[in-house]
């Protein structure tokens, strides 16, 4: 079978991903099949005839293997697990599940209540220092339906969203009529955190927390530094607080 | 197969410009920001783009320079607020083509040193850009200049300087130029599908001993190249829209090549002194000021455009939150594969086939870009962990110290006889899932189709860049403030302002001041 450059690099180390791995072992084999039909000619192979022989239905069928081995994907946007369930990992804290549902962080920073009644339910980045901290009420914003709903019906007061997502557009129509923002990704320099900064709401990012539930009354700490891009370059931990307080 | 056309020296130094870009690439994919989306799969058209540039760009970037050199679009970056400027052409031109090849190098589709001329051909145009756009401070890019982004002359800094009103927090000007970069910035990160290429700062520019001037661009607004905002964006009454912001007692210590920026202490609303507003696009003769007229008209504007804007977001969210996958994907890939859509448009050759569509190469990929894969893949390509990114085990990166290289360099032992292959070929056809784009293009010459659009950017030449004054750079006027041509060449930047016009060339910082307290 013909070979590639690739097959005599001398440093090469497996990929960190073993779906990485798994795709570009099956695209190698794949284009030494190609370019062996062609009678191992690179010149004539790599801008010509690659072109129609290396095609989407050979990546499809490719993905296709993996499947069947069980492999279900891990999604990142909603559209791909609702058009696709059967490649995904299954998505919840979406519909109706919500009101059992809570971010769960292994590292989440836990501890009793204190003499107010503060029960500590994680840690994150603080975007900007104020004056005072927060106190609102703790809603998942996760899906573009749960926005849809709140476009239409109105954002409730004091809302406090709970988002995984760190972009600025899930919840861009919204976004202004939130109280704080508790997000369970992204840095204080992601999309969300720019955009709590311009507009002046409270967010917490790359918050690690553990049973927030819907309807929650929560306490961020917005007293806390802000986080610095050196704290990130240096490793440095500057974390706010984030409590749940009683009913 | 190639034949040696290549020297040793543009190997010398494509090779060169190859590594600035992976060590600058590695740091800025690292520092800056983690991007995810629950709306768009990022990863997904992030990587799609990457094809589409490595099959596309050196063929439009050469259609380009029949009409235009890259030297004299650079001229024409320093005169308006366009998507000529960052993250467009100090980071994605060469980014997301290398990146493209790099990814492909892994996939063992290509070797280092294909598509040899396609590729020296690429950094080098991204070479004689950068340098033009940046020749006022003499680097190639704001990493170079220590993560700084100036390269406006003084004339047009003074304009900037004289015209902006005062503000404080608190008060309406100050609100309402606040609630606008707010709500534009959102809508940006819509409009660009979760990226930031919609917006880009630069500077900063000291005013005073105590308060430093941002320029920031809000740009593609309006109905003009996107298929996704005919309609929804018909009332944004402008389609590039730059914001002049004085901040006080605070150092923006850092504005990258993403157009990014950070300061000490941080920049927080209350540091806000000063804003200005103003437009611009390739047909335009330079910035154009938007209700500076006083300080109750711009105030209005500002409220005016937020509503402007938030309607359009409103409306803009509705309609992507019912699209497919594979039309999210599109308009992602074709957002970032587009970043750099408007050299084209400077020189009178846009098409819309050239750069709303997904060239056929690239699309044939889009079975792979399930989120999984796709995100792991694009993890690797950024901080280097797949194979083709392997080194010697003595070897050490800047920023990371592990024996990694994010970009593979082109072997010298092509001037040898080692083979190569010089272009991945002509633009092939497209296709998109995306509507069709309407042929209106909202311009500072009104809303036009692209016939005539391209025919006026032909025949467009603003008058500062007439060769009677392309060449009197900063380092002239030093010398020759104060005479007739250099006058003229001030009066043309003072043409609409309110404080400056017909100043012309021998005001120093001190004395534009002085004018602003005269008021």
């Amino acid at each position: 079978m013909a070979k590639l450059l690739v097959d005599n690099d001398k440093y090469a180390e497996p990929n960190t991903s073993v779906v990485v791995d798994a795709y570009h072992a099956a695209i190698h084999d794949l284009i030494r099949r190609k370019l062996d039909d062609v009678g191992g000619d690179w010149a004539s192979f790599v801008f010509d005839k690659s072109y129609d022989l290396v095609t989407a239905a050979e990546f499809a069928a490719i993905e296709k293997r993996l499947l069947a081995t069980g492999h279900r994907f891990d999604w990142s946007a909603m559209i791909s697990v609702r058009e696709r369930p059967e490649a995904y990992k299954p998505a919840t804290g979406l519909g109706e599940d919500i009101k059992t549902f809570s971010f769960e962080h292994p590292d989440a920073v836990v501890a009793p209540a204190d003499e107010n009644g503060r029960e500590q339910r994680g840690i994150g980045d603080n975007v900007v220092k104020l004056s005072t901290n927060l106190v609102g009420i703790a809603r998942y914003i996760r899906s573009s339906d749960r926005v849809l709903d709140l476009l239409t019906s109105g954002v409730p007061a004091d809302t406090v969203a709970v988002i995984d997502d760190s972009g600025g557009t899930l919840t861009a129509p919204i976004l202004e009529q939130f109280k704080g923002v508790i997000c369970a990704g992204g840095t204080v320099r992601s999309h969300l955190g720019i955009l709590t900064r311009e507009y002046g709401i409270p967010c917490l990012m790359n918050a690690k927390i553990s049973g927030i539930r819907e309807g929650d009354r929560v306490e961020i700490e917005s007293t806390a530094a802000a986080k610095t891009a050196e704290a990130y370059q240096t490793g440095v931990e500057m974390t706010a607080r984030i409590w749940r307080l009683a009913k | 197969m190639g034949s040696s056309r290549i020297s040793y020296s543009q190997l010398l130094e494509t090779n060169n410009l190859i590594q600035a870009n992976a060590d600058e690439t590695y740091w800025l994919c690292v520092t800056r920001t983690v991007q995810e989306s629950k709306l768009f799969p990022v990863p997904a058209y992030m990587m799609l783009s990457y094809m589409m540039a490595y099959y596309r760009y050196p063929s439009l970037l050469r259609k380009i320079e029949q009409s235009l050199s890259a030297e004299e679009i650079g001229d024409r970056a320093r005169n308006a607020g366009i998507k000529i400027q960052n993250p467009s052409m100090g980071w994605a031109l060469p980014g997301f083509y290398l990146l493209g090849r790099e990814w492909l190098i892994s996939l063992g589709l290509i070797r280092p040193q294909d598509a040899l001329e396609d590729l020296v051909y690429l950094m080098d145009f991204w070479k004689r850009f950068q340098l033009s756009w940046h020749r006022n401070n003499g680097h190639i890019t704001n990493k170079e200049f220590g993560h700084r982004g100036q390269f406006l002359p003084e004339r047009t800094v003074q304009v900037f300087h004289a015209d902006m009103y005062d503000c404080k927090q608190g008060d309406d000007l100050h609100e309402a130029a606040q609630a606008f970069m707010a709500a534009a910035s959102q809508y940006g990160f819509l409009i660009s599908c979760e990226s930031r290429i919609s917006l880009h700062n630069s500077g900063p520019y000291k005013i005073a001993e105590d308060r430093e001037m941002i320029v920031r661009d809000f740009m593609d607004l309006s109905e003009s190249d996107f298929p996704w905002l005919d309609g929804v964006a018909a009332d944004v009454p402008y389609n590039n829209i730059t914001v002049t912001m004085a901040v006080k007692d605070c150092h923006f210590y850092l504005v990258d090549d993403w157009g990014s920026f950070e300061s000490k202490p941080e920049f927080t609303a209350d540091k806000l002194v000063g804003v200005g507003l103003y437009t611009s696009d390739t047909l335009s003769d330079g910035y154009v000021p938007v209700a500076m007229g006083s300080r109750e008209e711009l105030t209005a504007c500002f409220k005016n455009l937020t509503e402007k804007v938030k309607d359009a977001t409103n409306k803009l969210w509705r309609r992507l939150a019912g699209w497919s996958r594979d039309q999210m994907i599109d308009a992602g890939a074709i957002t970032y594969f587009s970043i750099v859509k408007d050299l084209a448009h400077v020189a009178g050759v846009y098409d819309v086939d050239d750069w709303m569509m997904v060239d056929e190469r690239a699309e044939r990929f889009r079975p792979l870009f399930n989120d999984e894969y796709s995100r792991d893949a694009l993890v690797g390509l950024c901080i280097g962990t797949h194979t083709s990114h392997r080194l010697s085990e003595y070897t050490m990166m800047q920023h990371s110290n592990g024996p990694q290289r994010l970009y593979s360099l082109i072997p010298y032992s092509v001037l040898q006889g080692d083979s190569y292959t010089t272009s991945c070929g002509p633009v092939y056809p497209g296709t998109s899932h995306l509507p069709a784009k309407v042929d209106r293009y909202n311009t500072t010459r009104g809303i036009i189709g692209l016939e005539e659009y391209n025919r006026l950017a032909r025949e467009v030449r603003p008058p500062a860049l007439d060769p009677k004054y392309r060449h009197l750079c900063e380092t002239w006027v030093k010398y020759h403030a104060g005479e007739p041509l250099a006058d003229e060449l001030y009066k043309i930047e003072q043409a609409n302002s309110r404080l400056l016009r017909g100043k012309g060339s021998g005001l120093r910082r001190a004395d534009v001041e002085k004018l602003r307290n005269v008021r």
